[in-house]
């Protein structure tokens, strides 16, 4: 991207929001370099989804500042893309109407005719596996299919940054395990990091975020604050042999050792 | 095979019916009080032979297509910008809470003294009848429009009038539609009211014609076609639907 | 400043009415000020509470009458897939046919009297009650029935102590859009017997008198806001008091 090598992408200065007088994150400072594929792990409470909306610009932080390649994030834009949790797909739209609505509606597809624009929708679609469902509804999709809908919405925009709120939360095991590599695929991590996009990816789960991730966010509960960042150092790329190696195994112990006590408080409350 | 054996079940139900009725006419003995099925189906034969049913049929619907276009044209803009700014909220609410009780019925002698007797006065009754449940449906339905995708359509740059066009229209269609059945049904009841009063022709007027000339089969004839017709409305519109809304074809309750 | 913002719309066409008027120069058109005199007077001489009286009367009649035969009939037919299929085509037969349009039927038959009256007023709100009961009854949820059968309740005292309970909320959802349309109906009927004749008394027939042998038509408009008044009261009042009695439902 156009960023000056060392520059952070993303800057989060003693960051808090508050709703109300409930604390859902406290002085949060954090530097996303450009290229970065960074997770962010911790209980509920952890005010992990507070952060990406306010990386979206969908929520505002309360205190501090958030500043992209410098500016700060004034609202949403189609610089960051965001996918959901639920995945928010337009259900009055197609599989092909979903991945390409931010070109066809938005300003992602200014300058490109509508040949390019197709052109795009069906990469896109081939990239993320859709072949063949292209005129099928979300609701007439499983969920590892709609997962897909949302991520080939989300890359179709070609958005610089990329934020991503537990996105295979709702999967099983073994379709969370395939999307995983996807989602390294398309994330380019076979090519050198100048050419790869900046990834923000919420997730409760600590394999799937030492899998994916260069560095990894450790957030504390109630209130939501900082308490680790974890460096995966594991080479790329990645694939199933990683997850047996012991440097995996340690990476993933040390991680829940840091959450352990409040993820059980979490549960029982 | 499901179908056939409903539609035998159908006809099973309403030969019954109808054997029944005949046989309750032969007791009555009075072709004023209770015509046998049989003179009620000659009676419509007839007015449909002299055009009679099918002219004031085609008048009580294209004033009922009018009224509901107008009462579609305001009310579906005005819920839709009651459902997204307050201010508009602000300003109608009150407005509307006040004159949605008040039955578009009840503007019947008002409106006669306004309008006279003709076709303006059953098209202005159907029309307020439709209105706000039109309106009202519509500014619920896009005030429920699901925040994630408007979140969604926001963080792809998607704003103004193409959202409302592209997101909160298709978002709220389902709701819409559901009020635009509501709002046909309820300019259907008005119609007949209003024409039975103040309408020198309609469906409405026809009953009330024909009842004073003590001709009951043909009352009961035209009494019928309100009922096919207000049936077949309600097809239409779920058609409509259907084709409006391909993607909510299995999720309909 | 909200509530200011909230009335300016309607304090406006209030103002705009009274002013067109007063321009036009019609002295029977009704205007603002006269309504509220016209109000007044008929608050205090009686006549609008009694016309009022004579029609709720009217519509409580055939609104127990439509709900005694709605909510049972609607029980069997949700319950028992033979008794749904049979009865089917009479429901959707006679659903599209409004109240209304049976009016010369019923005078024929019946005459223009209170019966008459109640008899519009139960058909126009069975089939709402009829629809909400049988659409809430299958609606429940299976797995409460197989509860109740596995601990051997008989079929009847299981749709007195689950299938009733559980379809309440639909069934009162029914009520209250049946009372909508049965207030709907009174008024209807009443403007349409007086519109030809009879003496049947009620809201709706002085409305129809207000307007064929008034020089002032302020008292129609008066009985348009009692009509609408009253409206509103019946389904904020029936709401509160089912809300009460079935804590647990929402209608």
């Amino acid at each position: 991207m156009m960023t000056v090598p060392n520059e952070p992408k993303i800057r989060l200065e003693h960051v808090g929001k508050m709703f109300d007088s409930f604390v859902a994150l406290d002085d949060l400072s954090l530097d996303i370099r450009p290229g970065e594929f960074l997770a962010i792990v911790g209980p509920s409470g952890s005010g992990k989804t507070t952060v990406l909306n306010m990386l979206a610009g969908l929520d505002r932080q309360s205190s501090g500042t958030i500043l992209l390649d410098g500016k700060p994030i004034a609202g949403p834009g189609p610089d960051r893309g965001v996918m959901f949790q639920d995945y928010a797909l337009f259900p009055w739209q197609t599989v092909r109407g979903n991945v390409g609505f931010g070109l066809t509606h938005g300003p992602a597809g200014a300058g490109l005719d509508r040949a390019a624009r197709e052109a795009r929708v069906a990469r896109v679609i081939d990239l993320v596996n859709l072949g063949g469902a292209e005129e099928r509804y979300p609701h007439q999709l499983s969920g590892g299919m709609r997962q897909r809908v949302a991520l080939g919405r989300l890359i179709a925009n070609e958005p610089e940054v990329l934020l991503m709120d537990e996105p295979l939360a709702a999967l099983d095991a073994q379709t969370r395990l395939v999307l995983q590599d996807e989602i390294l695929r398309i994330w380019r991590q076979d090519q050198p990091a100048a050419e790869r996009r900046t990834v923000v990816f919420i997730t409760h789960g600590i394999d799937e975020a030492v899998y994916l991730a260069d560095r990894v966010v450790v957030l504390g509960s109630r209130p939501g604050r900082l308490k680790a960042i974890v460096d995966v150092d594991l080479p790329r790329p990645r694939n199933e042999a990683t997850r047996a190696t012991a440097a995996f195994a340690d990476l993933s112990r040390s991680i829940w050792e840091l959450i352990r006590d409040e993820a059980i408080r979490a549960t029982v409350e | 095979m499901a179908r056939v054996g409903g539609l035998l079940v159908y006809l099973r139900t309403m030969a019954i019916f109808a054997l029944a009725w005949y046989g309750l006419s032969l007791l009555v003995g009075s072709r004023l009080l209770l015509p046998s099925p049989l003179l009620v189906l000659d009676a419509v034969r007839q007015s449909a032979l002299d055009g009679e049913l099918l002219r004031n049929a085609g008048i009580s619907l294209l004033r009922l297509v009018l009224a509901v276009a107008v009462a579609a044209l305001t009310a579906i803009p005005l819920g839709i910008a009651m459902g997204l700014s307050r201010a508009w909220r602000d300003a109608f609410d009150l407005l509307v809470e006040m004159l949605r009780p008040v039955a578009g019925i009840a503007w019947i002698p008002l409106a006669l003294f306004i309008f006279g007797i003709g076709s303006r006065l059953p098209i202005f009754i159907m029309f307020y009848s439709a209105f706000f449940p039109l309106v009202i449906g519509t500014a619920a339905g896009v005030r429920n429009v699901d925040a994630r995708l408007l979140a969604a359509s926001a963080t792809m740059g998607v704003t103004g009038v193409t959202r409302i066009r592209h997101v909160v229209l298709p978002a709220a269609l389902p709701a819409i539609m559901v009020s635009l059945r509501l709002a046909v049904a309820a300019s259907w009841t008005a119609v007949v009211a209003a024409e039975l009063v103040g309408a020198p022709s309609g469906l409405g007027y026809a009953i009330e014609y024909y009842r004073s000339m003590l001709a009951t089969p043909t009352v009961m004839a035209f009494i019928a076609m309100i009922g096919v017709l207000g049936f077949l409305t309600d097809a239409g519109l779920r058609a409509l639907e259907a084709r409006l809304m391909p993607w909510a074809k299995d999720i309909r309750p | 400043m909200r509530t200011l913002r909230q009335l300016a719309l309607p304090l406006a066409l209030i103002v705009l009415w009274e002013i067109l008027v007063a321009l036009s120069g019609s002295p029977r058109a009704p205007r603002p000020s006269t309504t509220a005199l016209k109000a007044v007077e008929m608050l205090a001489d009686g006549t609008l509470l009694a016309a009022l009286a004579t029609s709720l009367g009217r519509v409580f009649g055939g609104f127990v009458l439509a709900t005694l035969l709605a909510v049972p009939l609607g029980l069997a037919m949700g319950t028992l897939p033979v008794v749904e299929r049979n009865l089917d085509p009479l429901v959707e037969s006679f659903r599209p046919i409004a109240a209304i349009a049976i009016l010369p039927l019923v005078i024929l038959w019946i005459g223009t009297g209170n019966l008459a009256a109640v008899t519009i007023v139960a058909y126009a709100a069975f089939f709402p009650i009829l629809i909400n009961t049988i659409a809430g009854v299958k609606r429940i949820d299976r797995s409460l029935i197989r509860a109740a059968r596995t601990m051997g309740i008989s079929p009847l005292t299981r749709l007195r102590t689950v299938v009733l309970p559980a379809a309440l909320p639909s069934i009162l959802v029914g009520m209250r859009i049946g009372l909508g349309i049965a207030w709907t109906a009174i008024i209807a009927a009443e403007l349409a017997v007086g519109a030809k004749a009879g003496t049947s008394g009620g809201i709706g027939q002085m409305m129809f008198v207000f307007y064929a042998y008034s020089i002032q038509l302020s008292g129609i408009v008066v009985c348009m806001a009692a009509v609408g008044l009253v409206a509103m009261l019946l389904d904020r009042g029936l709401r509160a008091l089912l809300a009460r009695a079935f804590p647990w439902s929402h209608p």
